[in-house]
């Protein structure tokens, strides 16, 4: 049995009519049936196929690849990019700051739906290849 | 003739079932292993001693007898799924409990039971103008339905503090929560339940025989 919990009366917790109505509850004994029926449904989980494992072999390529392009693109932007826009006078428009922070807000929208777009296509094709589609 | 449950540990005549005794924990782990190892059977003696216990507890958060097994079963199925995530630092009815409330909160925020809020729960009636049995029954049921009428936040709290025969540091581990947080939860709880049944109080005396506690007797 579990020892008697002395925090109650430290809470205002005396076994008043609440405690007593509470903790007075007639046990419930599970149907006749229960037992089997819990253990038809673990051997149905047990016979089910596996679930089928992330594909990490196929996408770990496409990965790697996307990421090698990415800084590839951000080392040439680094090394010829920037010195160009440096030389380069830009006659760039007025913008007010309300306007810079909607512009920079979209464009981040714009770059997530960018890459959703590019993870969903590389799942179909993914898919598609396992025969799942 | 129809099995009954097997519960753990000594089976004093009022609500033994929470109580598991060092060799109910062994044949536990041993279970364990052995369903790890991939004997599917090993399975039933858990579901054996633990049916009882999940079966009162799903009780004790919906009070339908129906929907409280399905609860239970669920909650085996998904012991069994997640069975080797269990790590042994605590013991397996520590874990199976609070996976357990975690598959029945979950399932009764998809499909709430029917209930009223607290300040509309049935009144309960004066002994005076009933048997007092009756009018203690009715009680009985009217503080109970109440207590599914409370705010979640102060129900699951209830519900797992009289679970674990009131002992709220198993209840604190059973919810994930510090015990302080179940503490403070319980009081306002009690607090709401006493709000709406001030007459119960008064009654106490006549409720004696409802749930005679020599515990108390004792200690006065």
């Amino acid at each position: 049995m579990n020892p008697p919990n002395t925090d109650r009366s430290e809470m205002g917790m005396d076994l008043d009519s609440i405690d007593r109505i509470l903790a007075a509850e007639e046990p419930l004994f599970p149907s006749s049936g229960f037992l089997a029926s819990v253990m038809q449904g673990v051997r149905e989980e047990a016979a089910a196929p596996p679930p089928i494992p992330f594909p990490w072999k196929r996408v770990l390529p496409g990965v790697v690849l996307i990421a090698g392009v990415f800084a590839w693109g951000v080392f040439e932007f680094a090394c010829n990019g920037l010195p160009a826009v440096g030389s380069v006078p830009l006659a760039l428009p007025h913008l007010s700051a309300a306007a810079v922070r909607s512009l920079e807000q979209a464009s981040w929208i714009a770059g997530a739906l960018g890459v959703s777009l590019l993870s969903w296509l590389l799942s179909r094709r993914l898919a598609g290849r396992s025969g799942l589609l | 003739m129809q099995p009954r449950p097997i519960f753990c540990g000594p089976t004093p005549q009022r609500v033994p079932y929470v109580t598991a005794s060092a060799s109910c924990a062994a044949d536990d782990l041993d279970d364990v292993n052995r369903v790890l190892a991939g004997d599917t059977q090993a399975f039933e003696g858990i579901v054996r001693r633990w049916q009882g216990p999940l079966v009162n507890m799903a009780w004790r958060y919906c009070r339908d007898r129906s929907r409280a097994e399905e609860l239970a079963q669920e909650a085996f199925i998904r012991a069994w799924r997640g069975l080797a995530q269990w790590r042994r630092e605590s013991s397996f009815s520590t874990w199976l409990f609070a996976l357990a409330a975690n598959v029945f909160r979950s399932d009764l925020k998809r499909f709430p039971t029917v209930s009223v809020p607290v300040e509309a729960a049935p009144e309960p009636s004066s002994p005076a103008t009933q048997h007092s049995v009756l009018a203690a029954q009715f009680n009985a049921d009217s503080v109970r339905r109440a207590v599914l009428a409370l705010p979640s936040r102060y129900r699951e709290p209830v519900v797992l503090y009289y679970f674990h025969e009131m002992d709220l540091s198993a209840a604190a581990r059973t919810m994930g929560l510090p015990e302080g947080t179940m503490k403070a939860r319980l009081s306002r709880a009690r607090a709401l339940l006493r709000r709406r049944f001030p007459q119960l109080e008064a009654q106490h005396d006549a409720m004696e025989f409802l749930a005679p506690n020599p515990g108390k007797e004792a200690s006065r």
